[in-house]
């Protein structure tokens, strides 16, 4: 619900009881005043009926007024009193009771007493409690209109610069620090609520900077010292006199470097490619890539006896960096030799914008959700370092390709679409 | 042939002064980009390692001063930054070879020795090892004056075995020079050794000796009796 109309339903909410509490205030208030109004002139009709007895010859009954309803009665003795009090007289004419206001006077003179009865037809109650209730309805009725305008207006100023600010952090990329400058504002809140919001992004970006350094300058700072291994390694492998047991432990520290270098050279390359630095592009054929690549793998091919069928209806010319495509394609095909078996087999398809590299083997042991996560590996095989794939994903993420995985027909199936 | 070896790591140093010295060359070293512009204005090299990421400077400056004053020595930049834009300025700047950390010794003695050979100070462009004589501009190899045909690879492994001969070489290594960076560990050794092995055949086929020694374990070397 939008703060606008949250604060209408509060106000409406609020109005509901004052109005209803005002009307209730007001209807005794106005009924008190009519009352007085009433008995004003009421009393102005007993001062004449007190003329009338003086004037009378003896004392009798009369009728009063051209409605014969006030009167004036001969009663028995009573000490002079004053009683005023409403009561409802059946109209036959109308056909309805109707609210008169009456007063009442024991007047004493000369010995007599005489009970003088005026009345005067006031408002009914129910008159008058509609009337209110409809007056109050129609003042509830402008202020829920005031409300709106009002709140249109405040929203359509005083609350711009909020909304503004919204949008631009809801489209706020950390990739490209892409917030302009927040709209400055005269109110002081929005003022303050943008300049902590600056100042956060700017922590946040500052941060985020300094991990996507990090790794890219723990991979560099890392690449030294395995040179000092190597080449350590290097010179001990010359000795004459080592035994086979030594040899074993020598050949399991190169492999054990060869296999952290490549594995710094792959977190590198991930970084280099979040951080957008392969920047250069040009007209790529993905046909011609692809071949070049299968030819550098012929020879693993050949060892494992792994058959090559390449369907190549149309081939794709793409725009990109061609570095990243050629390390994109070799990934796929790495990664189609690497989980094939002896006598495999490896198809590939290239028609109108994709790219289907299909391989036998065995069927994933991890989630296939889990297969382009960084070191998920399938099987804890040496020689993979479980970061090509997440390769793979980088880069088509970078490019906005679609990456999917199957397992069909006892075939291991990644689909590349290039659109 | 001199060689200056600039580069800051204590370790590094010792370890290739100590490998390329058995190669028979005059290696004097630098570490730092002050050190390494003196001894370059006052001195003569055939070949200089120069790392880019230097105490006091940058080791691209070193290839500019080295070019500035038109010497002829051959550069190879040794950078623990593998990026591609520092290969493409160090080579545009005029090094030679580009090789990035970690590496092995092997390899760099490889580079090195192609580097002189290419700027061919010693006079010879060709590789004699007994009854084997290398061409490498014309990538032919001679047995007793016979041509064995060679595919690229084997002809490729069969120059690094000469270029590190009478050295234990490990299987990474060769992995690693005949298929680049993403050579795979398991499956490259496997392909190794049938190129080793048709290797072995061509040149047994035209009489000459077996010089490839197989050291459990770790790899080969090509053991040339001095």
């Amino acid at each position: 619900m939008k703060l606008i109309n949250k604060t209408i339903g509060y106000y409406f909410l609020i109005c509901i009881p004052l109005l209803l509490l005002a009307s209730i205030n007001s209807y005794y208030f106005i009924k008190g005043e009519i009352e007085e109004v009433s008995d004003e002139i009421l009393g102005q009709d007993i001062m004449h009926a007190q003329s009338i007895i003086q004037t009378m010859d003896s004392p009798k009954n009369m009728k009063l007024g051209f409605d014969g309803l006030s009167s004036i009665v001969l009663t028995t003795p009573h000490k002079d009193a004053f009683i005023n009090s409403d009561t409802s007289i059946y109209n036959s004419y109308e056909e309805e009771f109707e609210v008169y206001r009456m007063a009442k006077h024991f007047y004493n003179n000369r010995g007599q007493t005489y009970l003088i009865t005026v009345l005067k037809p006031t408002m009914e109650h129910e008159e008058l409690m509609e009337g209110l209730f409809s007056s109050f309805l129609v003042i509830l009725m402008f202020l829920i209109i005031a409300f709106l305008i009002v709140n249109w207006l405040l929203s359509k100023t005083l609350w711009k610069p909020f909304y503004k600010t919204l949008h631009q952090l809801s489209d706020y990329d950390i990739k490209n620090h892409s917030m302009a400058r927040f709209e400055h504002s005269s109110t002081k809140e929005f003022e303050q609520l943008n300049d902590a919001l600056t100042l956060m992004t700017n922590k946040i970006y500052a941060d985020y900077i300094q991990q996507k350094e990090f790794t890219e300058n723990a991979s560099h700072e890392m690449q030294t010292p395995l040179a000092v291994i190597k080449a350590n390694i290097g010179l001990l492998m010359q000795s004459s006199n080592l035994k086979e047991e030594e040899m074993n432990q020598i050949q399991a520290i190169d492999n054990t470097v060869k296999k952290l270098s490549s594995l710094n050279k792959a977190l590198l390359l991930l970084s280099k490619i979040e951080n957008k630095q392969f920047t250069e592009e040009a007209l790529v054929s993905i046909a011609e890539t692809t071949k070049k690549v299968m030819a550098n793998y012929q020879h693993l091919l050949d060892s494992k006896h792994i058959s090559v069928e390449m369907n190549i209806e149309t081939d794709i010319k793409i725009r990109c960096n061609p570095i990243l495509t050629d390390i994109l394609i070799t990934n796929l095909v790495q990664n189609a030799i690497r989980h094939n078996q002896e006598n495999g087999s490896v198809r590939i398809e290239i028609r109108l914008n994709s790219l289907t590299i299909t391989n036998t083997g065995e069927p994933l042991k991890v989630a296939t959700e889990d297969l382009f996560c960084r070191f998920r590996k399938n099987d804890a095989s040496k020689e993979s370092l479980g970061l090509g794939l997440s390769i793979v994903k980088s880069i088509c993420e970078s490019y906005g390709y679609n990456i999917h995985y199957t397992f069909t027909n006892h075939r291991h199936v990644f689909s590349l679409n290039f659109q | 042939m001199k060689i200056l070896l600039i580069e800051d790591e204590p370790e590094l140093r010792k370890s290739i002064k100590q490998y390329l010295y058995q190669e028979g060359y005059l290696v004097e070293s630098a570490l730092d980009f002050r050190k390494a512009s003196e001894k370059v204005g006052l001195y003569d090299y055939d070949c200089i390692l120069v790392d880019i990421t230097l105490p006091l400077g940058s080791g691209l400056d070193i290839i500019k001063q080295i070019k500035e004053t038109h010497s002829k020595a051959g550069i190879i930049i040794i950078s623990a930054k593998n990026s591609l834009d520092d290969k493409i300025v160090g080579l545009d700047l005029g090094a030679d070879d580009y090789l990035p950390k970690p590496f092995d010794l092997a390899e760099l003695n490889a580079r090195v020795k192609a580097l002189i050979r290419r700027k061919n100070f010693d006079g010879n462009k060709s590789i004699v090892v007994n009854e084997i004589t290398i061409v490498p501009e014309d990538r032919s190899v001679k047995v007793n004056d016979e041509v064995v045909n060679l595919t690229g690879k084997e002809f490729d492994l069969l120059l690094f075995f000469v270029s590190n001969k009478n050295r234990v070489v490990s299987k990474n290594a060769i992995a690693e020079h005949l298929c680049g960076d993403d050579a795979d560990q398991a499956d490259s050794h496997d392909f190794i050794y049938v190129h080793l092995k048709n290797l072995r055949k061509k040149l047994a086929e035209k009489g000459c000796d077996d010089y490839v020694q197989t050291i459990y374990g770790i790899g080969y070397n090509f053991k040339v009796s001095k």
